[in-house]
């Protein structure tokens, strides 16, 4: 992956309505975003648009950028995981989970996406450095509760459906779970 | 009201913005702030620093070959050889629905207004001297631990994998990865059951269309260590829709154990 530096520079371009620094950005990040919406969404069109979005936010507001004072790549993975998010809530509501046909009969409908299973979550890697230490010290189920938040774009509500557990319960978890992991990574510029 | 003002509470509301779990019209109003308080936008941006290395760990898609040129038509206009300003102004009209009304500026651009240049500069000078989340990335890596659960690989009749279901052992969520699909005949629905260890079947309900390759997460009826505690094997058979019989009408078409992750106990 592109080191920040490189990337700050292609920003500082952008910022600056530089055509191709737009596109050389998206040859090395692409990728990455889509691969982000697309765990959140599990529809490849709807994750496309969302990587549409995504650069033309990027090509409108990349003069922002510098003052938030965080690396490039976070940046940018924050404008399609919010923009994916909000999509996917958007969507939820018209395609339920399950319902009842007009002579009683019980339908299932596939959801969004079945990751932050038992599965995906061994054959996803994890998270590296400072971070994955610092998960690693959050106890099993408020650890697993956050990634579903991460990976997922899941609500409190829906975490506590996901993972079998009162609402309050998942709340406090990923309160206390927060606090615990800024703690551990110290506080960052 | 003015979360600057409170620290803590606006570190508190920006993990949870970050982390995706605010929804509703309370995201919206911290989005709203945000985009007036510059104090905001800096506390989401560490907390989306922290957690960002996580998503930097998936396995990377590739765009389609047509992506870009969709987004150069939308970023730069149609032709593409227009002026800068204008299809600019009008890319943000499209990105931007929501952003402040001209009376309003948003602080980044009460920020730029005098002096873009050197303060883009300065900027810039601050994002390479500060330490970020991305760095975490070059650290060493962590271990998966797979939290307790039940995982079932079910063959097809020929003996080969079919289909993987996996479920949290106090979730109330069923994920089903479908290996070589079955084909279910209009009419018929794939029913899931679970087989104790004296061999006896008990419906867990019906599933959706499992075409191959799909990854499909079904809601379960209880918590899935009341439905799978007794189960030594999973098994899948089809079914006439809209019934559940007490028994599978024909042999199982997915078959096999019903795995149990977490620690046992030694027997005494």
């Amino acid at each position: 992956m592109t080191d920040d530096t490189t990337l700050q520079a292609l920003l500082a371009r952008v910022a600056l309505q530089d055509r191709a620094a737009l596109h050389d950005l998206y040859k090395v990040t692409a990728g990455r975003l889509l691969t982000v919406s697309f765990r959140i969404l599990n529809d490849r069109g709807a994750a496309e648009d969302v990587l549409q979005d995504t650069f033309i936010t990027v090509w409108t507001r990349a003069a922002q950028f510098p003052a938030l004072r965080t690396s490039p790549l976070a940046w940018l993975t924050s404008i399609a995981r919010n923009r994916a998010i909000d999509v996917v809530r958007k969507r939820k509501p018209e395609t339920p989970l399950s319902w009842q046909d007009d002579e009683g009969n019980d339908h299932q409908h596939d959801v969004a996406d079945g990751s932050g299973s038992p599965l995906d979550q061994l054959l996803t890697r994890q998270a590296d450095g400072r971070l994955g230490d610092c998960l690693n010290q959050l106890d099993a189920e408020p650890r697993a509760a956050l990634k579903l938040a991460y990976f997922d774009g899941l609500t409190h509500e829906q975490l506590a459906v996901r993972i079998g557990r009162p609402l309050g319960t998942v709340k406090a978890w990923v309160r206390r779970s927060l606090l615990r992991l800024k703690d551990c990574m110290g506080e960052m510029a | 009201m003015k979360l600057e003002r409170h620290p803590e509470l606006l570190d508190r509301l920006a993990a949870e913005y970050a982390l995706g779990t605010m929804h509703g019209g309370a995201r919206r109003r911290f989005e709203a702030q945000m985009r007036q308080q510059a104090a905001i936008a800096q506390a989401v941006a560490r907390w989306d620093a922290r957690l960002s290395p996580m998503a930097a760990q998936l396995p990377e898609m590739a765009p389609g070959d047509a992506m870009w040129s969709r987004i150069e038509q939308r970023a730069f206009g149609a032709a593409g050889v227009a002026g800068v300003a204008a299809p600019a102004a009008r890319a943000a009209t499209r990105a931007a629905p929501r952003a402040a009304p001209s009376g309003a500026r948003s602080w980044w651009q009460r920020i730029f207004a005098p002096l873009p240049a050197g303060a883009l500069a300065f900027g810039l000078m601050l994002g390479v001297a500060v330490p970020t989340g991305f760095e975490l990335l070059q650290a060493e890596r962590y271990e998966a631990q797979l939290p307790e659960s039940y995982v079932g690989v079910l063959a097809i009749a020929d003996g080969r994998q079919g289909l993987i279901v996996s479920s949290l052992r106090r979730g109330k969520a069923l994920d089903l990865k479908v290996i070589r699909a079955v084909p279910i005949p209009a009419g018929s629905v794939a029913v899931l059951w679970t087989i104790d260890a004296q061999g006896v079947p008990q419906a867990v309900g019906p599933l959706p269309a499992l075409p191959a390759g799909s990854f499909v997460s079904v809601p379960l009826p209880q918590v899935a260590d009341e439905l799978f505690a007794r189960a030594v094997e999973l098994g899948v058979s089809v079914e006439a829709a809209g019934s559940l019989p007490a028994q599978p009408s024909m042999p199982f078409v997915y078959r096999g154990l019903c795995g149990k992750l977490w620690k046992v106990p030694p027997a005494r």
